[in-house]
């Protein structure tokens, strides 16, 4: 065997388990994905072929169509106050407290909540979150601000789901904005610094620009994971009150494993991911064009 | 470095063993498959009960018995998960609202060649579990109406000496509680992410005014007359105050029941009783503008086609809903009236005669085609409208053309 | 060194100080009330500190015994440690084989592997159910375990194996050490920060994992604890110190190990943030 060959070999060797798991269980069921969802198939028949009738009837769906906009709405709030929210408080901690043993310290403590399953985080916050004496009402009703029915009005149930995502993702995404500024060199604040540069003109001019990259890749996990969710409502408000917390993967879920209708999920699944491909697409244009 | 290697391997074990489904042995195993009925503060948890009432038929049989408890919140879920795979239970329990599709897909042993003459003359319940032209259940939770109960404290602070029994009466109940007291006239389970709480805070109502939910040919009839006074009312009851505002994200009205912080609820009759701090009193059901009806849960034990043994399953069936087991269930779990002649009623005085008097106005709900996408659809729809998101009439339109377009084929 | 005028503490900054302060203690609130509250026997939201009893463990007692959270937790342990290893031991490989072996086609295959990464889960998630279901594989370990592992890995590991010098291997390989020895002695002891990184970022999503086992597990003896804590609160609805018993029990060893390997933890998700 020459080395060449040898080296081929080898290197497939390697490659194969890792790529014989993402065939079976990422490629090939996109395939099967797409196929079902030209089908009706409710997994006790064998499917048959519709047409398009799935991504037809996926429109005039009214529950649909509720999903599709209720998650909109949760990646509009969460994906914005969770960079930006994640970004100061990251510049804030290495500005001012890079050196001192509590911005470590708060550091630590704002990362908790990501360790935390969604579920656990669910389970406290739909508790804290209850109507009658619940924690957050109790707290509120100190300064007598009326007691709010947060998971049980259409008004505020998407928006109390949307805070605990945020307060669940900060820290995650904080720890990383914290190593990407740590990265810059100090030179170039100095530099600044002589320019007479104020921290808030620092901010704009220097961090904000260097730290574009990491920006990137935290709108882009963040838009993927908001598009995904789902465990914080099922656990939460189980899509209700009526259709006010429905997210697409629920829709999903609610398609395939409620009513049976296979074909009909993968549809929505197809829509899904036809969605997340656009926008990163998008993203991908936007981010490119400013660097 | 040898530890690592050790752990690696010990992982890599685990994996592989675990890769391989657990594989049946020569002792035959069935699978049971019940829901959870047992309160937290209860003697036992479902589990154990079940695993020891069976357990002398198991010795008897040499039958191994895996006991599922499923919750109730994705319980057709775990059905549809379990029974398409192989992974599903050899005898399970299911509600009218389940049969349809399953019925519909052969996945259902029609039961009746396994019971004698004699056998089935001792079930009271047996014709309920004919579906769709076959024996495909057998009764076995037949009971826990949903019953109108009032806190008779409130009631006469408000000057009410008896439970109301029309819906006049309850309206002006109502009214007076709301004027004279500072409690909550009224509460039900809107927050509840489960359709069935509909049993307590819709269909008593919708029948009451003489709607029917379908035709003799599975034709959706919510949209009727008597469904659009029933939103109405409902939406009213809101409107009015009488209702909590809170109901929306209420998942369970007894506790604040047992609180003392409401006057009046629908309850299922079993768990009722667990109240006693209360002073409370209850009438079974009101009289509506057409007939005085409500729910009553008629479920029933099934056989399904994947049992390799029909025959020792179906004894085993036998064995559950013996007087012998039943009245074990009945005085360690759940408060049931009997289901066989030959057992007796344990249960709570007040609810002797509930099943004899009152059995013409107890209704379970049909058995037609995705029936319970439909009263989740449903249901999720009349939040929406208690929460002024959607007009009264809308909802039940909606609803019906959404089934017809979507889950009727 | 920094200059003075960065350190000044003037208002804004003691502001923005109070503001974090605020987020933090928000952070970590929820938690306390959680452990506070497990050792109630409340059914009503209404805090009576009063009912507060410490040396009362009967709530966890309680989803121990009865609630089978005692397999639900061993089950959780081994499928984490199941899917750190295996995702390590697999993405290291193939990132080594695209990184430092050539073969035709690897960098088609590599952008597969890339492209794959922008597919959510759900999307695959129906057929996968029915091939696992084809498969007879539902209800088994492999089941939770295999669907943890990756592209991620291999295109975080790969960013890294680009610093494994090749000459360091080449040399290896004319004293004779054979391939797999070069692998496991010289590559993997070299990447082991990005090991590391890869194995915090598969604990948390194996620990988090909720829909697929939820769909997966029909056996209750095959439950995580995410499942096993979302049918606690599916079946005492009210009964609140248990509900929060059970969150606590599936928040305390993620949260015990991160108390102890907590630079890890950070450095870990920094890292793949960074090099992602």
């Amino acid at each position: 065997m020459t080395k060449k060959r040898r080296e081929t070999v080898e290197g497939i060797l390697y490659v194969l388990p890792s790529f014989i798991l993402l065939m079976i269980f990422c490629l090939i069921p996109i395939v099967m994905s797409v196929y079902f969802s030209f089908t009706d198939y409710n997994v006790m028949k064998a499917p048959s072929i519709c047409g398009f009738s799935n991504y037809q009837k996926m429109f005039q769906d009214a529950y649909f169509v509720a999903s599709l906009k209720n998650t909109l709405i949760y990646v509009l709030v969460t994906v914005p106050l969770q960079t930006i929210l994640s970004l100061v408080f990251a510049a804030f901690l290495a500005k001012k407290m890079s050196d001192m043993k509590t911005g470590g310290f708060l550091k630590s403590v704002m990362f908790i909540p990501v360790i935390a399953s969604a579920v656990t985080a669910g389970t406290i916050w739909r508790i804290i979150y209850g109507a009658d004496n619940g924690l957050l009402n109790s707290f509120l009703g100190i300064f007598h601000i009326p007691a709010v029915n947060w998971l049980g009005d259409t008004n505020t149930a998407l928006i109390s789901i949307c805070i605990v995502a945020v307060w669940k993702n900060v820290g995650y995404f904080l720890v990383i904005y914290y190593a990407g500024i740590m990265g810059i060199s100090r030179e170039v604040y100095e530099a600044s610094a002589v320019d007479g540069a104020t921290s808030w003109q620092q901010f704009w001019k220097i961090t904000f620009p260097m730290l574009k990259p990491i920006t990137y890749l935290v709108v882009t996990l963040g838009i993927i994971w908001s598009f995904q969710v789902f465990d914080l409502s099922y656990l939460m408000t189980g899509g209700g009150p009526g259709k006010s917390t429905v997210t697409l993967v629920m829709s999903i879920y609610n398609a395939a494993f409620k009513q049976h209708r296979m074909g009909y999920a993968c549809a929505q699944a197809m829509f899904l991911l036809i969605v997340v491909v656009v926008i990163n697409a998008i993203e991908d244009k936007v981010f490119k064009e400013e660097r | 470095m040898k530890c690592k290697k050790l752990f690696a391997v010990a992982l890599t074990a685990t994996m592989l063993i675990s890769a391989v489904p657990v594989s049946a042995d020569a002792k035959e195993t069935l699978n049971f498959w019940f829901p959870t009925f047992a309160s937290s503060d209860g003697e036992v948890t479902d589990v154990e009960f079940w695993e020891e009432v069976i357990a002398p038929w198991e010795e008897e049989n040499n039958c191994e018995v895996n006991v599922e408890i499923i919750p109730w919140d994705n319980y057709e879920e775990k059905y549809l998960s379990g029974a398409n795979s192989n992974n599903g239970p050899d005898i399970g329990y299911m509600y009218a609202e389940m049969f349809y599709d399953y019925i519909d897909n052969e996945q259902l042993v029609d039961i009746d060649e396994y019971f004698t003459e004699e056998e089935k003359q001792n079930y009271l319940y047996y014709s309920l579990g004919n579906h769709m032209g076959g024996q495909y259940g057998l009764p076995v939770v037949v009971g826990n109406p949903r019953i109108l109960v009032a806190n008779m404290d409130i009631l006469s602070e408000a000057g009410i000496d008896a439970v109301p029994a029309t819906t006049e009466e309850f309206l002006a109940a109502c009214q007076a509680i709301k004027e004279k007291t500072d409690y909550t006239p009224f509460l039900q389970d809107w927050g509840n992410s489960h359709y069935g709480v509909m049993g307590g805070i819709f269909w008593p109502f919708f029948w009451g005014n003489g709607g029917e939910i379908v035709d003799e040919e599975g034709n959706l009839t919510i949209d009727s007359e008597a469904g659009i006074q029933t939103v109405e009312f409902l939406k009213n009851l809101y409107n009015e105050g009488y209702l909590s505002e809170t109901c929306t994200s209420c998942d369970d009205s007894i506790e604040p029941f047992r609180n003392g912080e409401v006057a009046m609820i629908y309850a299922p009759s079993s768990n009722i009783i667990s109240v006693d701090n209360i002073n409370w009193d209850f009438v079974a059901v009101v009289q509506g503008s057409a007939c005085a009806k409500t729910f009553v849960a008629a479920d029933s034990l099934v056989l399904f086609e994947s049992c390799e043994n029909k025959e020792l399953a179906a004894d085993l069936m036998k064995h559950i809903t013996s007087a012998d087991v039943m009245s074990q269930f009945h005085t360690k779990v759940s408060q049931q009236p009997p289901i066989t002649a030959d057992d007796t009623y344990v249960g709570d005085a007040r609810f002797e005669n509930l099943f004899t008097e009152y059995a013409d106005n107890f209704v379970s709900l049909p058995v037609f085609q995705a029936a319970a996408s439909l009263y989740d659809y449903l249901f999720k729809n009349l939040q929406s409208m208690m929460l002024g998101e959607m007009e009264p009439a809308d909802v039940l339109t909606d609803t019906t053309a959404y089934y017809n377009d979507n889950l009727k084929f | 060194m920094k200059t003075k005028s960065e350190k000044k503490w003037n208002l804004p900054s003691v502001l923005g100080l109070i503001i974090i302060c605020l987020f933090a203690v928000l952070c970590i609130f929820p938690f306390i009330y959680m452990v506070v509250m497990s050792f109630t026997k409340s059914t009503t939201l209404a805090i009576h500190l009063n009912d507060v009893d410490f040396t009362d463990f009967s709530n966890f007692t309680y989803v121990f015994t009865k609630s089978g959270f005692l397999r639900s937790l061993l089950n959780s342990l081994i499928v984490v440690a199941c899917a750190c290893f295996f995702n390590c031991l697999i993405a290291s490989m193939a990132a080594y084989g695209f990184e430092k072996k050539n073969f035709p086609g690897k960098e088609i295959v590599f952008r597969i592997y890339l492209i794959t990464l922008m597919i959510p889960g759900q999307v695959t998630m129906i057929p996968v159910f029915i091939i696992m279901n084809k498969l007879n594989l539902l209800n088994t370990y492999f089941a939770l375990i295999v669907l943890i592992i990756n592209a991620f890995g291999v295109f975080l590991i790969r960013q890294f194996m680009s610093s494994v010098p090749d000459e360091l291997l080449e040399a290896a390989k004319v004293d004779g050490c054979p391939e797999y020895r070069i692998f496991f002695r010289i590559v993997i002891p070299l990447i082991k920060p990005v090991l590391i990184s890869l194995v915090v970022f598969t604990f948390v999503t194996a620990w988090n994992d909720f829909m697929w086992p939820l769909i997966s597990t029909t056996d209750s003896n095959m439950y995580t604890l995410t499942v096993a804590l979302s049918l606690l609160k599916t079946q005492y609805q009210t009964n609140y110190g248990l509900i929060l018993a059970g969150a606590t029990v599936s928040f305390i060893f993620p949260f015990i190990l991160y108390a102890i390997l907590q630079k890890q933890f950070v450095e870990g998700i920094a890292l793949s943030g960074i090099k992602g």
